[in-house]
């Protein structure tokens, strides 16, 4: 399942649209609460449930949503514009895979699931970086920083501990939670003032 | 081993006539998934039965290269297919090389069909032609990575072995290398069969076709064997797919009647829940733009790599 995942972050970084990005997305977060499902009945870790519910609840339901109504209220629904073309990103990303997979191998022993789960959540978040780095518009870097959570999360439920202590979990939660939000009212702004989603037209701003 | 003349002639035989069905099947569900009636599952079968009737118009300026070519093209997927295991592990034809003479077969029939697209010099024939080339240059090493992956796991590029092998260890079914190698295969499985993010089977618009684009010029038997030919590549590609990766319920080597129909019967159901698969993808995608294909493509070729590489780095 982790390696689905990590197909569904390589096929994001090759999809061009933006609702089918967000709808990616989706599909990855439901992939992750199903991973924390599996560790919490595996474990008997009962915590884990809440933080699998959370997910599907906040990252599945909630957040495609909020920004499909986004996307709909600023009126873009066409193409990403990456500064890289699509092949090149995908290489990139290849190697970036690679670096996840061989930081990540001496910590092997201490994965119970799988072994490459921490690579996998490795790999998530530096190509979510680099997803960051490579969009231009706000709302696809936004996305890009859901898909680093997504790492985040992966890696704290899929090493030794089950997961982080619940308040930890929650905080974490609740924190991009009402990130993604303010975040999505700074891009609605940005759009109204500039005309544009293009983060690298600000740099043009002068005092 | 048990390489029977038998099981040669039944392979044969079930490669030759499900090959037309399963083309229909995807065209009649396509068609009911869109709110069209659509032909019936087995019109394929008439229309092959059609085409062999028919009377043949070649084009003056085509020379033996054009009437050579069907048959090229229509033997060489038919001994690929009988190299595949399809119903019992051991394939009734094992060439050297097993899977690489598979590769090869393949790309010797396509070579024949840009060919063929380019002989009788009408624009579109080339223009097929050369997308053909410029997309199967792109999926071919992918389809190799992603096999190699199973192979080299398998300690085996015979793909009687790798199936049983793959059979004998259903955990790897979750194996991360194989995950990736699966979906890159799938996606070269779409690009190879001409299904719709990269070609569209059901229309012969000029500036889109890629596959029809080459037939353009034949006619009459050619064009049945063509036809033929190629419904039968697209079971074998499904075949390969299915049978390396989820070689659930596949007999074993001397397997009595029983355990055999079995088998067929649960590689009918894999098949066609495998064709549902393209149906859907058929049917949500939109064609993309020629100069995204490389794009799709290429995100195959990176997922086969990873799964190879992931391989050596976890063993």
């Amino acid at each position: 399942m982790a390696a689905l995942m990590l197909v569904v972050q390589l096929l994001m970084i090759a999809q061009r649209m933006l609702l089918t990005n967000i709808r990616l997305f989706a599909i990855q977060s439901l992939l992750l609460a199903g991973i924390a499902a599996v560790v919490a009945y595996y474990h008997n870790a009962s915590h884990v449930y809440v933080v699998a519910v959370l997910t599907i609840i906040g990252k599945v339901i909630f957040l495609p949503w909020l920004l499909n109504r986004l996307v709909h209220r600023i009126q873009i629904h066409q193409e990403i514009e990456p500064l890289l073309n699509a092949p090149t990103s995908m290489l990139i990303c290849g190697g970036l895979t690679l670096v996840g997979y061989v930081v990540a191998r001496p910590f092997t022993s201490l994965e119970r699931l799988g072994n490459n789960t921490l690579a996998i959540a490795l790999t998530l978040l530096l190509t979510g970086f680099f997803l960051m780095i490579n969009r231009r518009k706000a709302l696809t870097q936004v996305l890009a920083l859901l898909t680093v959570e997504n790492g985040v999360m992966l890696a704290a439920v899929a090493l030794t501990t089950y997961g982080l202590p619940l308040v930890v979990e929650l905080g974490i939660f609740f924190d991009v939670l009402v990130a993604v939000m303010v975040l999505g009212i700074l891009v609605y702004r940005i759009r109204e003032n500039f005309a544009s989603m293009d983060t690298s037209k600000l740099n043009q701003l002068k005092g | 081993m048990n390489r029977d003349p038998i099981f040669l002639l039944l392979q044969t035989l079930l490669l030759l006539l499900l090959a037309p069905l399963l083309s229909g099947v995807i065209k009649n569900w396509k068609a009911k998934l869109q709110n069209r009636r659509g032909p019936r599952p087995w019109q394929v079968y008439f229309d092959i039965a059609k085409f062999l009737r028919k009377d043949m118009v070649i084009s003056e300026h085509a020379s033996w290269v054009f009437s050579f070519a069907p048959y090229v093209v229509f033997l060489t997927a038919l001994l690929t297919g009988l190299m595949v295991p399809m119903v019992n592990t051991p394939a009734p034809l094992s060439l050297f090389g097993g899977v690489l003479a598979v590769v090869g077969l393949l790309a010797l029939g396509r070579f024949f069909l840009a060919l063929a697209g380019l002989d009788p010099a009408s624009a579109f024939g080339g223009m097929g032609s050369s997308r053909e080339m410029t997309i199967s240059a792109i999926a071919e090493p992918a389809m190799m990575l992603a096999i190699f992956t199973v192979a080299i796991t398998a300690g085996s590029t015979d793909l009687s072995q790798i199936a049983q092998s793959t059979q004998s260890a259903t955990w790897k079914l979750l194996n991360p290398a194989h995950v990736l190698a699966f979906v890159a295969l799938f996606i070269v499985l779409l690009a190879e069969t001409g299904r719709i993010p990269v070609d569209n089977p059901a229309t012969h618009l000029e500036l889109t076709m890629i596959h029809e684009a080459m037939l353009l010029e034949y006619s009459g038997r050619y064009l049945a064997f063509m036809e033929w030919g190629a419904s039968i590549k697209q079971l074998v590609l499904m075949t390969l797919l299915l049978n390396v990766f989820f070689p659930v319920g596949l007999a074993g080597p001397g397997a009595g009647a029983a355990a055999l129909g079995l088998s067929l019967l649960a590689y009918l159901v894999k098949l066609f829940a495998l064709s549902a698969a393209v149906v859907v993808v058929e049917t949500t995608n939109a064609k993309l733009r020629l100069f995204r294909v490389p794009d799709l493509l290429s995100a195959a070729f990176v997922l086969a790599t990873l799964a190879l590489l992931s391989t050596f780095l976890f063993h």
